[in-house]
């Protein structure tokens, strides 16, 4: 099963995870496991506990803030939220992603055409 | 966002550390309740919900980890934890965590003492001296042994020789000081060159330096003082300084107090400078020179100072033949002159003894935490399965050994500082200075050696590795962990402990048998346990005049003669077994000049002398009473000395006479023959030619009085010592003991090779014992550890009908198979090393059978001593049981 799916890029998560806050809007650890989880069509199935690896760090740069709070079945859960420099930093984050993928896309593209 | 910023948040959580992991604790279980919320919502049954959030979220253990690292200083955090940890394990495990301890730190603290002991004999030199390895040392020779340095031939070195900065004279000679004003002290002084201090590098404590013009003729008389003759006997009076003191009835001012600590050339209370009086300008020795010092010119190797001394004195030999010739120089540096030709060999080879016992004792540890880990197999290999990660479980192990490392090195620091005060204390010498402080060398050289001890308790990290790759919980653990490597490993290290403790014993077996040698030796002495005997001083202002020593003495024979229980009595000007420097001499009737290569000892003695220490006279008379300076010289010789000048002729009537720099003395006509006793032989092994005269016709100011006694000694003693202060007050009594005593080996007698025997004879035992033990300690942790590892196969053994004599063959020859491989590459080993012992040695070979047979012997006594415990562990093994385990 695991050999089907995709192996997570070093810092990659990091990105989904801002990106997820970014435009869902706070969310606790497990719905931004699982948002991760549908937006990539089960491509990508996390161990679920990584993700706060990536939360801790993201908090550390002052990308993310967090609170405990209490979620829509008022179970006591930690809502994570996009800071003002989480938000431009996931603004550079994207374009420079945007273009290391038309870059890789060229690159290996580049045997396959006629 | 700043990285500073960043590095401070970390830092804090570090010390919100426990909150922090309560806080993560709640989020998981949190994210577990909703995701099992979840897929219950899904149509999930609880069971698989609960089971799948668990799945889908990992290790618990593992993202704690994790998140730990990511939000603290990871490294640091997981030290404090593992430190933690590490102590509650050590805690835990008692018997191991103070039998490493114990181990480390008695083989740590050892090693240091010697190498502070080495330091001290081998490179720091006299205490508080400037660049000490720059200074050499120069005394002159006559081929008999008659040394030490003539002032004429020193002045010439001083403006001739090039290679030194500068030189300094320095002699030595026995003085009253009356410094109190009650009673005079008989004391040496050293007279030296003003420009000593300076030359050293030691300014006095209080007052003021020598200066040249103290040394000019006409000066006044100037004294600098030792620390401790000011503390001891002046009570360290604060207006010393400027005060006079009577020397030899001299009132001479005291300039000054050198510093605390500070000794040179021998442990003596007064410097004066030198005096240039006619007798010390006159060439060719004098009893006063002792020593010169000097300092190298930046450069100048020692070897070439040397060259260049013995260039100036083969001129001096063909200017002065009459009195330089055969005169050889000798330049020495610091540890030459303390410590012998050999010092280094020795000390480096003590050195290297004390690194064997520190091994062994790291071999012990080594085998004791693999035994300790395969105990812990379950609890490391849980952990693993739980998600910790093997480098956590290494980093765990390394905090371990360090946590062991550093309780050892500070339990060896107090071991050091113990063991060099008594070291001092039990080998302190007038003639020896040495500098046993202890300071920040000393203490790099302990921590670098705790450092590499941890290394040693390093041991399971492999075994760790291999469970790693091995896989968790697979299995039998015991049958895991039990493999042939661990068991081969363990019993090479204590074949390896065992050879170095079979190295060390026959070491300490060929130092012991030389010093047992020289103590017990044959003197010619009959009872010497009967003969008291003590030194009587008497002070140079009331007893000047020979007749008034004789006086002293006839009171003192008369005054011991009526203490019952003394047979009889008499005086001499040595011991028997010390010696005296040799002079020349010439036998009438020999053709040409006397051979100056030629000497023997000159030793003064009362009638009866062979009569109290039992060696009748062989031929001849013995002295009278009417032997006095008043009549014809007479002497008598003994039985070598007459073999040797008159062999197969009668030496009664024969006529010699000394020739005491150069100015021959009276004839002496012959009139006894007396047997041989031990003289002047440091290692006494030789008997050597002697030539007695008479008390009475040279009556000495310091000599020892002897007495055979019938009674016991103590109530004896205490009444001669009476007596003796009834007699004259200021006359000194030391050294009061039985002959036998003073036969006792003391290193200020010894000549520089054998010197150290007796501290290397004391050393070395101590080493062998300590490596016995350690070895032994291991030897049965292994064996002990096999036999429980082997619990269920000894029960099934036993089940099928094997006896425990079976039993005990089968576990003594696992123990004892490394023991016999190590005592035979000991012994090989054993046959090496020795060898660089050889010069120590008196009258037994490095090879010496007895010793080389009886330390394996030792050693397998010990070693079946080890075995014993856990083989009757063995044999008590019920086989029910045994089957029955896990």
């Amino acid at each position: 099963m695991t050999d089907t799916k995709l192996d997570l890029l070093q810092g990659t998560l990091d990105i989904m995870v801002l990106q997820t806050l970014d435009v869902l809007g706070p969310q606790h650890g497990y719905g931004i496991a699982r948002r991760i989880e549908q937006l990539s069509g089960n491509e990508i199935l996390l161990n679920q506990g990584t993700i706060y690896a990536s939360l801790v760090r993201l908090q550390q740069r002052g990308w993310i803030a967090a609170k405990w709070g209490v979620s829509e079945s008022n179970r006591k859960a930690k809502f994570y939220s996009i800071t003002k420099a989480g938000k431009s930093r996931i603004k550079k984050d994207r374009t420079q992603w945007e273009r290391v993928a038309a870059v890789m896309a060229r690159v290996l593209s580049l045997g396959t055409q006629p | 966002m700043s990285a500073l910023k960043r590095a401070w948040r970390r830092l804090l959580s570090l010390f919100n550390g426990h909150n922090l992991d309560r806080d993560f604790d709640e989020e998981a279980n949190s994210h577990i309740d909703l995701a099992i919320e979840d897929y219950v919502q899904h149509g999930m049954p609880l069971s698989e919900a609960t089971r799948l959030a668990h799945l889908r979220f990992g290790s618990i253990a593992a993202s704690k980890d994790t998140h730990r690292d990511s939000r603290g200083l990871p490294w640091l955090e997981g030290f404090s934890f593992d430190l933690k940890h590490a102590l509650r394990g050590l805690r835990r495990d008692r018997s191991f965590t103070l039998s490493a301890i114990t181990m480390l730190a008695l083989a740590i603290g050892l090693n240091v003492t010697v190498f502070t002991i080495m330091d001290a004999m081998l490179f720091r030199g006299f205490p508080l001296v400037q660049r000490n390895d720059r200074l050499v040392y120069l005394q002159e020779r006559y081929p008999s042994g008659v040394c030490c340095i003539s002032y004429a031939d020193f002045e010439d070195w001083r403006t001739q020789a090039q290679s030194f900065e500068g030189l300094s004279y320095v002699g030595s000679a026995s003085i009253s000081v009356n410094a109190a004003g009650s009673r005079s002290i008989d004391t040496t002084a050293f007279h030296v060159s003003t420009n000593v201090f300076g030359l050293l590098g030691v300014p006095p404590l209080i007052g003021r330096d020598f200066t040249p013009a103290d040394e000019a003729s006409g000066a006044a008389p100037v004294v600098i003082l030792n620390y401790r003759f000011w503390e001891r006997q002046l009570g360290k009076r604060a207006d010393i300084v400027g005060s006079a003191v009577h020397i030899n009835g001299v009132p001479t001012t005291v300039i000054g107090v050198m510093p605390e600590r500070f000794d040179f050339p021998t442990r003596q209370d007064i410097w004066m400078p030198v005096v240039h009086s006619s007798e010390v300008q006159q060439r060719g020795l004098t009893r006063r020179g002792f020593i010169a010092v000097g300092r190298l010119r930046d450069g100048v190797r020692p070897e070439e100072a040397r060259a260049e001394i013995e260039a100036i004195n083969r001129r001096l030999e063909s200017d002065h033949p009459a009195t330089n010739r055969g005169l050889v120089p000798t330049v020495v540096r610091y540890e030459q002159l303390s410590s012998g030709p050999d010092a280094r060999v020795i000390w480096g080879s003590l050195w290297v003894g004390a690194w064997f016992v520190l091994l062994i004792a790291c071999a012990n540890v080594a085998n004791l935490s693999l035994v300790r880990t395969i105990g812990r197999w379950r609890e490391f290999s849980t952990r693993i399965a739980l998600g910790a990660g093997q480098a956590r479980m290494m980093r765990q192990v390394f905090v371990e050994s360090l946590t062991l490392a550093s309780i050892a090195g500070g339990i060896a620091w107090w071991v050091t500082t113990w063991s060099l005060h008594r070291w001092e204390t039990v080998t302190e010498s007038r003639f020896q200075v040495l500098d046993y402080a202890v300071d920040s060398r000393t203490l790099a050289y302990l921590l670098a050696i705790s450092a590499a001890a941890a290394l040693c308790s390093l041991a399971p990290i492999g075994r760790i590795l291999q469970l790693g790759a091995g896989g968790a919980l697979k299995g039998d653990a015991r049958g895991v962990t039990h493999t042939l490597r661990t068991r081969h490993l363990s019993a090479g290290l204590v074949a390896g402990q065992m050879a170095l403790a079979i190295v060390l014993l026959s070491g300490a077996g060929v130092l012991m048998r030389s010093f047992l040698e020289i103590v017990s030796a044959e003197t010619g002495v009959r009872d010497p346990e009967n003969v008291l005997a003590g030194s009587i001083r008497l002070p140079s202002d009331r007893y000047g005049y020979p007749s008034a020593r004789t006086q002293y003495f006839d009171r003192l024979a008369e005054q011991l003669r009526t203490i019952p229980g003394i047979e009889a009595t008499s005086l001499s000007s040595h011991l028997p077994i010390y010696g005296t420097n040799a002079l020349t001499f010439e036998v009438e009737g020999r053709p040409g000049p006397p051979d100056r290569s030629e000497a023997v000892q000159f030793f003064t003695v009362d009638s009866g002398y062979f009569r109290v220490i039992g060696a009748p006279l062989i031929a001849g008379r013995d002295f009278s009473a009417d032997d006095r300076a008043s009549t014809q010289r007479v002497a008598i010789v003994n039985d070598s000395f007459a073999a040797k000048y008159w062999p197969g002729e009668t030496p009664i009537g024969k006529r010699l006479r000394s020739i005491n720099r150069n100015e021959p003395g009276d004839w002496r006509t012959v009139v006894g023959v007396a047997p041989d006793i031990m003289q002047g032989d440091a290692i006494r092994q030789t008997f050597k030619p002697l030539v007695y005269v008479p008390f009475r016709q040279q009556p000495l100011q310091v000599a020892f009085f002897l007495a055979r006694v019938s009674v016991p000694m103590d109530s004896v003693a205490q009444e001669v010592r009476t007596r003796i202060e009834a007699i004259d007050g200021v006359v000194s009594l030391e050294s009061l003991q039985t002959l036998k005593d003073s036969a006792a080996f003391d290193r200020d007698y010894m000549d520089p090779e054998h010197s150290e025997l007796g501290k290397h004879a004391t050393v070395a035992p101590v080493f062998a014992v300590i490596a016995l033990l350690l070895s032994a300690i291991g030897l049965s942790a292994v064996v002990a550890h096999s036999v429980s590892q082997r619990t269920k196969e000894i029960g099934v053994r036993m089940a099928i009908g094997a006896a425990s004599r079976d039993v005990r063959r089968m576990v003594f020859r696992e123990g004892m198979v490394p023991v016999a491989v190590g005592a035979i590459a000991g012994l090989a080993a054993a046959l090496a090393v020795n060898r660089v012992l050889q010069s120590q040695l008196v009258g037994v070979s490095p090879y010496d059978p007895l010793t080389m047979t009886s330390a394996p012997a030792i050693l397998f006594a010990v070693a079946l001593l080890a075995c014993q415990i856990p083989t009757r562990r063995a044999t008590r093994i019920d086989p029910v049981l045994a089957l029955r385990q896990d």
